[in-house]
């Protein structure tokens, strides 16, 4: 049985009054991320080091308080939801960026480092680090390791598992452990590759160091659109099959294209089906006979027009719209919900057919904002929640989204996670004995089940061959329902 | 020895089984390329992944191939070439996919490619205990539970057998050219900074190569560049990579992996026999024999925050003190709870 109030006093001891809090209004601000799930909280703590972390870690357990970790909070997938008597970590107060490193091309930083922040301050070194989630103005480093963030940009540096080189991380049982190495190689298991997008579930990050990227010598950023969506991605398509990964590929269908333009004014075509946003990168030489790729992928699949940006300021209201459309939206009708799925790059033509007669069918608004390169979707089901009957036609309408994507060869998370909202799909695409092997890797790290409960995994899966086989090391059989 | 040929993940599954029965141990095998990596143990029986050779699917426009684990590396470069694309480990053609990332192969292009391991987007393993057991997605982007496919990338055959894999290709380059500059490491490292987006810059003794890929116009702009540094450098269009390889000279070849500012140091106990991957951060050094240069470059590896495992000859991993220790006994009992695959071969007595 969790002891809250003693729990309350002895984090006041080790991180000071002001970091711990406890009264109504907190509870209630911390009981939920940017999901549409709702939970709930018994203590809120602030950590401004290390030791802090150790501290709640610790003392969490001794009073039998769930630990949920939390960035800024801007997870879609509930992730940074908590559940029951939890005790939540903020780490948002851990903001320092503790060196750059431009021989090494490495950062360390602490959690609670605005992405933003870390990018703007890699700059000037002539660095930059990639992936670029549509939240980068708000998202912490922390979070971003979290889910494994995306971003338009990991088209061509992949995702933020590529970019993570070491952790500093607080386990379960209040220990600190640097997994992964500067250097390139480490031993024993790349335990740093599952701790990256395990959504609170095994640690909690207290620095990381992350890779670097030379910040490329020239950009072109290209406005293509198009009278029907098949042309759009067949384009995309088309661009990959000629052998060219941009730098991002971004398509957005008419209903994000209208809410986005009455928003930015970036000078998209409002009348187009779809319209597609691409980044050529790199060397100088580089990006002209990439501009000749995709325009020429255009032109065959009836592009409308294509616009080259002419300067950074053009380049910059391009991407203004695009990277604020999820808040421009809200335009179309009271409420959203914004859903995340793969398919295969050659069917996304085919899953955004499909999309619209999802939304057809349960009398939903349903537009489109896609990763095309990487078949990565974003379909956004609009409502208004005080129309009876809405809420539940939208979250059948989101199942029938996450069936879409399997059936279709795809994944049901390409960068929001599983967390609370998706983890009754995982059977989906799991089997029984995968989920056991998921369940090993998670027992392997918090074998008493103490983080982030109820995250990731179906209720009931359990890891039954450690508990039999490891007496000497593990604890209690472990179990996250 | 017992050598045992499966053909199937179904044979796969009930050798191990069977091993599980019979208290037999079992050394997972590929194209041997890599055997040396790793410390010595003992076994009863090689489980060759050889006959696991198929290409499951490729689709260009995917960029994106499934293969069974034992398909050689040399023969599924010569299928993507034909739709224009490449895996880029860098492995032996000798090799097998499977050895290749369980034994994390370093690629001499890592700067431009990356990790092994990034390349792997979904794997199918079968467990020590003997399940058949999936991780990841066939898409380049997937964030649904833990990357189990990520973490037998370099565990040696230690957790489970790799049987087959998703993995993201890239566009093979349209134009490939080294640069060869003679001069000292110094030399080197102003040629990075002045060619940053180089697939490669490789010191050794005495001269630099690097290693351009991509459009005729950059590769052009990039030679340039490295003119600036390097007025005297020779430029040499497609060929093998790296060309001078004065490691694999030596019996004993060592992968010391260090933070790259930590490269320069090691080159004073790594003799005259070895290349580095600037950058990077790996040095391959080529010795007679194991004994005391290997101590050296060991001890001088740590000082800087890595580590030095031979890759060729005898002198196995090295050691090193593991983090988060019970977590490494917990996946291995959880994997392999009666230690059938190659024990004592990985780090830390594993």
């Amino acid at each position: 049985m969790a002891d809250v109030e003693a729990a309350r006093r002895a984090l006041e001891d080790a991180l000071g009054p002001s970091e711990v809090l406890s009264d109504p209004l907190a509870l209630a601000l911390y009981a939920r991320d940017a999901s549409m799930v709702e939970g709930g909280c018994a203590l809120v703590a602030f950590p401004r080091e290390l030791e802090h972390i150790v501290a709640c870690v610790r003392i969490a357990g001794e009073h039998g308080l769930p630990i949920v970790p939390r960035g800024a909070g801007t997870g879609l997938a509930g992730g940074a939801t908590p559940v029951g008597d939890a005790l939540v970590v903020v780490t948002t107060k851990m903001d320092r960026i503790l060196e750059i490193r431009s021989r090494d091309r490495l950062a360390w930083v602490q959690p609670g480092v605005v992405n933003l922040d870390l990018v703007e301050a890699a700059a000037p070194h002539g660095l930059t680090f990639a992936p670029d989630p549509s939240s980068q103005q708000s998202s912490t480093i922390g979070g971003n390791v979290a889910t494994n963030a995306g971003g338009p940009h990991c088209l061509a540096h992949g995702v933020t598992s590529n970019h993570v080189l070491a952790l500093d991380v607080v386990l379960p049982d209040g220990s600190v452990e640097r997994l992964g190495s500067e250097a390139p190689a480490a031993a024993g298991y790349d335990l740093r590759a599952v701790v990256v997008g395990s959504e609170g579930t095994l640690g909690i990050v207290a620095a990381a160091c992350v890779r670097l990227v030379p910040l490329p010598a020239a950009v072109r950023t290209l406005l293509l659109d198009f009278d029907t969506v098949e042309d759009c991605a067949a384009t995309v398509s088309g661009v990959i099959a000629s052998g060219v990964v941009p730098g991002a590929m971004e398509m957005m269908d008419r209903g994000i294209v209208v809410a986005a333009e009455a928003f930015a004014h970036a000078g998209y075509a409002t009348d187009a089906a779809a319209v597609l946003l691409v980044e050529v990168e790199g060397a100088a030489g580089a990006v002209e006979p990439e501009v000749a790729v995709v325009e020429a992928a255009a032109r065959a699949n009836a592009a409308r027009s294509i616009r080259v940006a002419a300067d950074e300021d053009e380049r910059a209201r391009l991407w203004k719209g695009r990277k604020n459309a999820f808040g421009a939206i809200g335009i179309i009708a009271p409420h959203y919900s914004l859903h995340d799925i793969v398919v295969p790059r050659t069917r996304l033509v085919e899953a955004v057919t499909r999309l619209y007669a999802i939304g057809r069918r349960h009398g939903l608004v349903l537009t489109c904002i896609l990763h095309a390169g990487d078949g990565n979707l974003h379909p956004h089901l609009h409502f208004d929640a005080r129309e009876p009957g809405t809420r539940e036609r939208a979250a059948a309408a989101g199942e029938d989204i996450v069936r879409l994507a399997v059936v279709l060869g795809g994944s049901i998370s390409g960068e929001h996670g599983v967390g609370l909202e998706k983890r009754a799909f995982m059977p989906l695409v799991l089997s029984a004995d995968d989920l056991t092997a998921q369940a090993c890797v998670r027992a392997a790290f918090d074998p008493d089940g103490r983080m982030n409960p109820e995250k990731v995994l179906p209720a009931g899966t359990r890891c039954e061959e450690l508990s039999r086989a490891a007496p000497t090391v593990g604890g209690p059989e472990a179990g996250w329902s | 020895m017992e050598l045992i040929h499966p053909h199937t993940r179904g044979d796969v599954v009930e050798v191990v089984r069977e091993a599980n029965d019979a208290a037999r141990r079992l050394l997972v095998v590929g194209g041997r390329q890599h055997m040396d990596k790793g410390n010595p143990c003992e076994a009863d029986a090689e489980l060759w992944t050889t006959q696991l050779d198929r290409l499951v699917a490729f689709e260009p426009a995917e960029m994106l191939a499934v293969v069974e684990a034992g398909m050689r590396v040399g023969e599924l470069n010569r299928l993507l070439a034909e739709g224009g694309q490449e895996w880029p480990s860098d492995a032996s053609d000798e090799a097998t996919v499977g050895g290749a990332i369980a034994a994390d192969a370093q690629s001499p292009r890592r700067l431009r490619t990356g990790r092994i391991a990034d390349t792997v987007l979904e794997a199918e393993i079968v467990t020590g205990d003997g399940r058949l057991v999936r991780s990841g997605a066939r898409t380049v982007k997937n964030a649904t539970g833990y990357a189990l496919h990520r973490l037998v990338a370099g565990s040696l055959g230690t957790l489970g057998v790799i049987v087959q894999v998703a993995l993201k290709l890239r566009p093979l380059p349209g134009v490939r050219r080294t640069l060869h500059a003679p001069g000292p490491f110094a030399t080197g490292e102003e040629l990075l900074e002045r060619v940053p987006f180089a697939a490669a810059v490789v010191a050794t003794p005495g001269e630099i190569e690097v290693r351009l890929e991509g459009w005729r116009e950059e590769v052009e702009e990039q030679t340039d560049a490295a003119r600036t540094v390097a007025p005297g450098l020779e430029a040499v269009d497609g060929g093998s990579f790296p060309t001078h390889r004065p490691w694999e000279d030596g019996a004993v070849v060592v992968e010391a992996a260090v933070p790259p500012s930590g490269l320069d140091a090691l080159t004073e106990v790594a003799g005259d026999r070895w290349g580095a991957l600037l950058g990077v951060g790996l040095m391959w050094i080529g010795l007679d024999e194991p004994g005391e240069p290997l101590s050296q470059i060991r001890a001088r590896a740590a000082e800087a925050g890595g580590i030095a495992p031979v890759i060729h000859g005898p002198g196995g991993l090295g050691e090193a003190a593991l983090p988060a220790p019970h977590t490494h006994a917990r996946l291995k009992a959880a994997f392999d709870p009666n230690g059938v695959l190659a024990p004592g071969r990985f780090w830390g007595d594993i």
